[in-house]
């Protein structure tokens, strides 16, 4: 079955793609403030990780307590093989969209 | 440095439950930490709170949550876990021998009646699967309504042929006439044959494997039968019989022009022959006759493979519109399914063999009334033990059972003790099976040997029981709560207690129908044996004359000593009766009951003649006079007997005048009321020879008939009983319902009485201190046994009350419409059967208290 991929989704998984090991909760929505500019609520970024866990595409594990987090652990997260595969898709239908592309786009 | 605000944490921590939030709350202090840094502390407070509301209706803690509804570590039920419930359920069983001995005998009595009605109707369900085309074949049956009067009938007039035809979706119409009924004259006696007239086609559209012989072109063909191979054996010894004649009582000739294998008998058609339907005169009623009047004409039709069902019905629908606007019988046809006949509507002359709707419907009924009560007893003994298994259930769930899983593992105890049962009804149903089969009119179209099918349905069926009989028990445990359980807090369910008393009192109310109607019913069996018929019963033997001449057998007969006198008729009275339709003198006609007889039959009998005389020797070869009964007298409104001798009616198109008036008699069984009668005297009519015997070898006699018998006809063997025999044989459908009813009333009473035995065996064992004490102190045994069974004898005591209005109310109405003289319920009856029932119940509860109260006490009370 094909899984469709919303554009935030697409978005939170490249960030965790991109930050690696430190892939938590709190650095993925800083993370996605600073280079996507995109602000939102913890509760919505939890949501959209659950959803992305559910279908396949994430992995997870608790580790890492520290001070300043009472002495919590963190849960990071790892994109999976079906969520690299994901990515990728949605990647190549954009390229390809972009090379059939009629009109010029570029932005003066 | 600041905090994060606790109550907002509280908050969200209480929101989440048991769901895993640690993650969650170092992210919301991380995040509060990051905004301290740069911002105030009340806004970073502020957003605390946000993140955490932006939380509490997130999609993730929702997650979460439902996740933790669960034990962490039985999401779901795995097979180790399933295993463990076996384990479990079979050790349990094990550990309480006793209780899953009754519970297991109940459930097995309960679910093997109804493991007879699963086998009837796996059966039935296979009727007539062998048609190749039975998917497109239906019947036309019609609902007939004359004046007030409305019937359905399996019957369709032939003349509807025509019209169906002219539908584009009928690929065939199959004309059947069920009124093949004959015998055969042959050298070692009369045969009777019964089949049908059909056509060609019927052979198109039904399959049926011929042998032997052309059957198109015998079917075609008036006078020419197709002959199934077991008819042919019986008449011939024989299969290869093609050519052959046979000779029929009613003077014709048939050939038999072809020979097929028997019809299977799981099929809604019964016949030993077929005959071509041009063997039949054509109708000579007028085209509206026709129309209204169609005894035993039967039409199936064959659709197109397209054709829709509910298209044809309209059809057919319109067709009964526009014929019968000016009919005064009005006949609305029904499109009927090959499939639906066999188990369908109660319809009027069906062709074959068919289970009624109704009747299979009584029968469930009857079949749930027993199984039911045994699904009592289970639930009732389970939840009175509930607090012997508390402490497991409340260990289980603070290890983290939860309530699906306890209710799963009880589930499964019960599925398990449902299935031992299976296997005790199972044994049940193979030693019942023949005796059931024998009760049933259409027994030799039944085949209850299991199969494929079967089989399916039982174990469904045992499933099925199991989670009926489990399912409150499982919920009540699954409810259970721990911290209660485990200080043995449990059982203080007073909702459950009510349920299980209104349970038990409904057991005994149907046991006490039961047996009320084993007293009633043997009561009207011996009434009907003991009846005065009004006719002398003792000493005469019937003989049946078999075609010999009945003055050579009045000749041979009379040389006996044993003989004292002999008389002749045309049947054996009180057994059946036959009408005619007479004319009086205004000519109207009215349906009356006849029979011939000749001059020595009212006198042998000892009927009395209120008027006139009686036949005389030698009336001569033509029929003349007629001796009437007094309902005759008193329906045709003439004052008294004498006034009717003279009275001329016309029968069969022949005057006949009255010359006596007989007291009246049962000349039919006493299932039907005394209606209007008439005796004829025509000695060709006459088939018994009835013979007035003093003998005390009643075995020597007949020996003395027999010799006697083959001077007059050697071929055929000698027919004679006793009358009072043929009489009491008339009534031994009362013995066939007896046992049905003794038999039906011994499970339900088994059955309760097992359920009785485990509720005072449990009250017993839990009430086993405090009777210890009391003996102490000095209670006596029956104080003690008063003490225990005091619940229970309360309990029967309410069934009784309920039970004997209710069950002889019942009853009372039931009895006339069986019988039309009939005994009544009195209230001796239902005294013995009050004293029966409560017998049966203080001897049951008091084996069980008793025991408990002659404990020593020392023994219950050395633990303390």
């Amino acid at each position: 079955m094909k899984t469709y991929l919303g554009e935030l989704e697409e978005l939170v998984l490249l960030t965790i793609a991109a930050l690696g090991e430190e892939a938590y909760g709190v650095s993925i929505q800083q993370d996605l403030e600073e280079r996507c500019n995109r602000s939102i609520s913890i509760g919505a970024l939890h949501s959209t990780i659950t959803r992305l866990e559910e279908k396949g595409f994430l992995k997870s594990w608790l580790g890492g307590a520290t001070q300043e987090r009472g002495g919590r652990s963190k849960r990071f997260y790892e994109i999976t093989q079906a969520g690299k595969k994901a990515v990728v898709e949605a990647k190549s239908v954009r390229d390809e969209l972009w090379s059939l592309s009629k009109i010029k786009l570029s932005v003066k | 440095m600041t905090q994060p605000p606790k109550l907002a944490r509280k908050i969200f921590e209480w929101f989440a439950g048991a769901a895993f939030v640690e993650d969650l709350l170092g992210d919301l202090d991380e995040l509060y930490f990051i905004h301290v840094k740069t911002k105030s502390a009340f806004v970073a407070k502020w957003l605390y709170w946000k993140a955490v509301l932006s939380l509490i209706f997130s999609y993730a803690l929702k997650k979460r949550k439902a996740k933790r509804a669960v034990s962490m570590y039985a999401s779901s039920l795995s097979a180790g876990l399933l295993r463990n419930y076996f384990k479990v359920a079979v050790r349990s069983l094990y550990q309480h021998k006793y209780f899953t001995m009754l519970n297991a005998f109940g459930l097995a009595v309960g679910m093997s009646v109804s493991l007879l009605l699963l086998s009837l109707i796996s059966y039935v369900q296979t009727y007539d699967n062998f048609h190749a085309n039975r998917h497109n074949i239906y019947t036309i049956t019609s609902e007939r309504t004359e004046g007030v009067e409305q019937l359905s009938w399996a019957l369709a007039p032939h003349v509807l042929t025509d019209k169906l035809k002219e539908n584009p979706n009928v690929k065939d119409v199959v004309r059947i006439n069920s009124y093949f009924r004959e015998t055969v004259k042959l050298p070692q006696g009369l045969i009777p044959l019964n089949g049908y007239y059909v056509e060609p086609n019927f052979l198109d559209v039904f399959t049926y494997e011929v042998t032997q012989g052309n059957a198109k072109y015998t079917l075609s063909q008036p006078n020419q039968i197709i002959i199934t191979e077991t008819a042919a054996q019986k008449i011939f010894n024989a299969t290869d019989v093609v050519g052959k004649t046979l000779n029929l009582t009613n003077g014709h000739l048939v050939e038999i022009g072809a020979v097929m294998k028997d019809r299977p008998i799981n099929s809604h058609f019964k016949f030993e022959l077929l005959a071509s339907l041009s063997s039949l005169p054509q109708p000579q009623a007028s085209v509206s006759d026709q129309w209204m009047y169609f005894d035993f004409q039967y039409l199936y039709v064959l659709l197109e493979q397209t054709a829709s069902a509910s298209d044809f019905q309209s059809y057919l629908d319109k067709i009964s519109v526009e014929t019968y606007a000016k009919l005064p019988v009005k006949v609305a046809f029904e499109l009927q399914h090959l499939n639906d006949i066999a188990l369908g509507p109660d319809l009027r002359m069906a062709i074959g063999p068919k289970w009624e709707a109704s009747g299979m419907i009584v029968f469930a009924i009857i079949c749930t009334m027993i199984l039911l009560p045994a699904c009592f007893n289970y639930t009732n003994i389970s939840i009175a033990r509930a607090l012997k298994r508390a402490k497991e259930i409340g260990l289980r769930k603070t290890l983290g059972g939860v309530k699906y899983q306890i209710f799963f593992q009880f589930i499964t105890e019960t599925v398990v003790i449902t299935f031992i049962a299976f296997i005790g009804a199972l044994v049940m149903f193979y030693f019942m099976r023949t005796e059931f089969q024998k009760m049933l009119v259409a027994s030799n179209s039944l085949d209850l040997s299991l199969t494929v099918r079967m089989a399916f349905y039982f174990l469904l069926f045992a499933l099925g029981t199991g989670l009926v009989a489990g399912v409150f028990p499982a919920l009540y445990f699954g409810g259970l709560n721990p911290i209660q359980a485990l200080k043995n807090k449990a059982h203080k369910g007073s909702s459950a207690m009510r349920v299980r008393k209104v349970l038990t009192v409904f057991q005994f109310v149907l046991s006490f129908g039961f047996i009320l109607s084993l007293v009633v019913f043997s009561k009207q069996y011996k009434y009907s044996l003991n009846f005065n018929f009004g006719f002398t019963k003792e000493n005469i033997v019937n003989v049946e004359l078999q075609g010999t001449q009945p003055q050579l057998v009045k000749n041979e007969f009379s040389k006996l000593a044993s003989v004292q006198s002999m008389a002749m008729s045309s049947q054996v009275m009180g057994l059946g009766y036959y009408n005619t339709w007479i004319k009086d003198s205004e000519e109207d006609s009215t349906e009356v009951a006849h029979m011939y007889v000749d001059e020595n039959y009212i006198p042998m009998f000892g009927l009395t003649l209120l008027a006139g005389t009686n036949f005389q020797e030698e009336a001569g070869l033509t029929e003349k006079f007629i001796i009437v009964n007094e309902e005759f007298v008193k329906e045709y409104k003439i004052p008294a007997p004498i006034d009717a001798i003279g009275k001329t009616y016309k029968v069969e198109g022949t005057e006949l005048q009255v010359i006596g008036v007989v007291k009246n008699f049962h000349y039919a069984p006493l299932r039907y009321p005394i209606k209007k009668f008439f005796f004829r005297n025509n000695p060709k009519k006459f088939t018994y020879a009835h013979l007035k015997v003093n003998t005390t070898d009643a075995f020597a006699m007949f020996t003395d008939f027999e010799n006697q018998w083959k001077k007059l006809s050697p071929e055929q063997k000698l027919d004679a009983s006793f009358f009072e025999d043929d009489l009491n044989e008339g009534y031994s459908n009362y013995v066939v319902l007896l046992k049905m009813v003794g038999f039906l009333g011994l499970l339900a009473i088994t059955i309760s009485i097992l359920g009785l035995l485990g509720m005072v065996v449990y009250t017993a064992e839990t009430k086993a201190r405090e009777v210890s004490i009391r003996k102490v102190f000095g209670a006596s045994v029956l104080n003690l046994n008063y003490l225990l069974s005091k619940e229970y004898l309360k309990l029967m005591v309410w069934a009784v009350g309920i039970g004997a209005p209710v069950t002889a109310y019942l009853i009372y109405l039931v009895l006339p419409r069986m019988q039309y003289y009939s005994t009544t319920v009195s209230v001796w009856d239902v005294l013995i059967s009050i004293v029966i029932l409560l017998a049966l119940g203080i001897v049951t509860v008091w084996s069980q208290t008793n025991k408990a109260a002659l404990a020593n006490p020392a023994d219950t009370l050395r633990s303390e």
